[in-house]
């Protein structure tokens, strides 16, 4: 464990940061950008894991377990939101037979 | 933690019954669980100051709002039986379900820990999403609950984002730690701005605030309606609730005021002036949803630790805001439901024409629930406006008060147009087929409505 520690320590704190910015972007820019569903749900899962990323790092910079608690809970949570979300996806499928965003327009203002 | 463990212990009792087909016994036994649960928060017996490691805090607020929580619930699940009627399966799941989704609003009226502020806001969202699609077979039904899966995941990822750089700052979730970081002198940087907006962005996403509101009339249109009861009153309170302990806790920096300010006109704004052309009438009563949340933002802007005392006269008007808010909603979407049966399922604002003829004492429900939502004098949304008001001319914000009078002002249209369609005659020959429960809950909400509003000294 302690090598751990001093491995991710190793690299300086800010290119943590920088790192999980530059994959947050990607995730957000996926998601609204992407036109399947599929992709857009794990461009989502990017953006978690980006999260994760930045808590695992200052976790083992601030020698605090606090912040490796919240990553179980997030594995977790997300764990449980992507299976509802295939779910609705699979019904979806079933009802249009495609996993194209486009077809998202029947309610509109 | 009695009452949370109650509620939660009901939602599986519920799977269970519907494992035994049991759906005449559904609603009765759900809301007598809940009837428990607002017991044992109203002598707060077995529920401590703190809980879980103080990652909980049952204080006035907190217990208010979970009050009112379990009230509005009880009365969608007295809506229930009559809504379920001709649906054979999966109904025990539906009741389990917005349980659940209850929890989450307990937890977010009452955490203190942002770590609890994540799992509450999820343990909220993820029900919901499923129960926006509960019309299998509707396309509307499934866009509904997609669209709010994917723009709900998008705000969560963003507020575990804004509590990550949080923790970066004061090494810990604890919202006591922030509010020391935060009053300590030269708290600033780019660093806390990025983490306290982020987080405001998740919490503005669930209350519906413009620029985030794009979800709220297609998942209100799409979803059934009772859920769409759920969503617009419970989950706008435990979303209100979630907001103001945060803000709370912030001290509301200027860097925060002048995004929450724009947050506030913009919502205002988008909520009225959109509302203004929606034919359809779940659309309009989510605009209205949206433009109240202005005026609860307006309340949230005030908060800024003034003077002692000041924070809790916040979380009194917002309660009281949200909570006959909450009121007249429930009752308009059952008589929208009554309507709708007698319109073969139209939804647009004209089938409530002939309820005046059909039925008087409902046609006056309806006058007197729009007329509240709208904040016409005797009704109690009348008050909730002038208390958000007066907190706003105390804070010194003097030009978005005046704004805020004038969307109320713009609101009143909308809503009296509506009202307007009860007191013309009938186009079509559909019976408006009222159920002796239904007309016990519409009834129910139109007096707290009207009494609340005429001495508002019971709930403040």
């Amino acid at each position: 464990m302690e090598n751990v520690i001093t491995a991710i320590r190793v690299v300086p704190l800010e290119h943590y940061f920088f790192l999980s910015f530059l994959l947050f972007s990607i995730g957000v820019a996926g998601a609204l950008l992407r036109r399947n569903i599929l992709i857009v749900i794990m461009c989502l899962e990017l953006m978690l894991n980006s999260v994760n990323l930045l808590l695992v790092a200052l976790s083992a910079f601030r020698s605090d377990a606090g912040a490796q608690v919240l990553v179980f809970f997030i594995m977790l949570v997300a764990a449980a939101e992507v299976t509802v979300g295939l779910a609705i996806l699979v019904q979806m499928k079933r009802n249009t037979n495609d996993v194209d965003i486009n077809l998202l327009n029947r309610l509109k203002w | 933690m009695s009452a949370l463990i109650l509620i939660s212990v009901l939602g599986v009792v519920m799977l269970y019954l519907g494992i035994f087909s049991r759906k005449q016994v559904l609603a009765p036994v759900a809301i007598l669980g809940l009837l428990a649960a607002i017991a044992l928060f109203a002598t707060g017996w077995h529920i401590p100051h703190h809980l879980l490691g103080s990652m909980l805090e049952f204080d006035g607020f907190a217990t208010s709002f979970s009050i009112g929580m379990l009230v509005i619930t009880a009365l969608i699940f007295l809506f229930g039986p009559d809504y379920y009627e001709r649906k054979e399966w999966h109904v025990a799941e539906q009741y389990a379900l917005m349980l659940f989704s209850l929890v989450g609003g307990l937890l977010l009226a009452s955490y203190s820990n942002l770590l609890m502020l994540f799992l509450a806001y999820e343990v909220l969202s993820i029900p919901l999403y499923v129960l926006a699609g509960g019309k299998k077979r509707s396309l509307r039904s499934n866009e509904a609950s997609l669209k709010y899966f994917i723009l709900g995941s998008f705000a969560t990822a963003f507020m575990l984002m804004g509590i990550t750089l949080l923790y970066s700052l004061t090494g810990s979730f604890d919202l006591g730690k922030l509010a020391e970081h935060m009053a300590a002198p030269g708290a600033s940087g780019m660093v806390l701005n990025f983490g306290l907006f982020f987080v405001v962005v998740g919490l503005a996403f669930k209350v519906g605030a413009v620029p985030f509101h794009f979800w709220k009339p297609d998942v209100y249109q799409g979803s059934p309606t009772l859920v769409t009861t759920f969503m617009a009153t419970v989950v706008m309170m435990g979303g209100i609730a979630g907001f103001f302990r945060f803000i709370d806790s912030t001290g509301m920096p200027d860097s925060l005021a002048r995004s929450m300010v724009l947050l506030t006109l913009a919502t205002l704004l988008v909520g009225n002036v959109s509302a203004l052309r929606q034919t359809n009438f779940k659309r309009l009563m989510a605009y209205s949803s949206v433009s109240h949340s202005g005026f609860l933002l307006l309340a949230l802007l005030t908060d800024s630790g003034l003077h002692e005392g000041h924070g809790s006269a916040v979380g009194g008007t917002l309660f009281y805001y949200t909570f006959t808010y909450s009121l007249a909603t429930t009752g308009l979407f059952i008589l929208f439901t009554i309507a709708k049966r007698a319109n073969a399922g139209a939804e647009h604002n004209g089938i409530f024409k002939g309820l005046w003829h059909a039925n008087p004492w409902l046609a006056l429900c309806l006058l007197a629930m729009l007329l509240s939502l709208a904040g016409i004098p005797l009704t109690a949304g009348f008050i909730a406006k002038y208390q958000v008001f007066l907190l706003a001319i105390g804070a010194g914000w003097l030009k978005v008060m005046g704004f805020g009078v004038l969307m109320a002002l713009l609101g009143i249209y909308y809503y009296i147009m509506v009202a307007r369609e009860a007191f013309l005659p009938a186009e079509g020959s559909g019976a408006f087929v009222v159920s002796r429960l239904n007309w016990v809950v519409i009834t129910l909400c139109t007096i707290g409505v009207l009494a609340f509003g005429l001495w508002p000294g019971w709930l403040v």
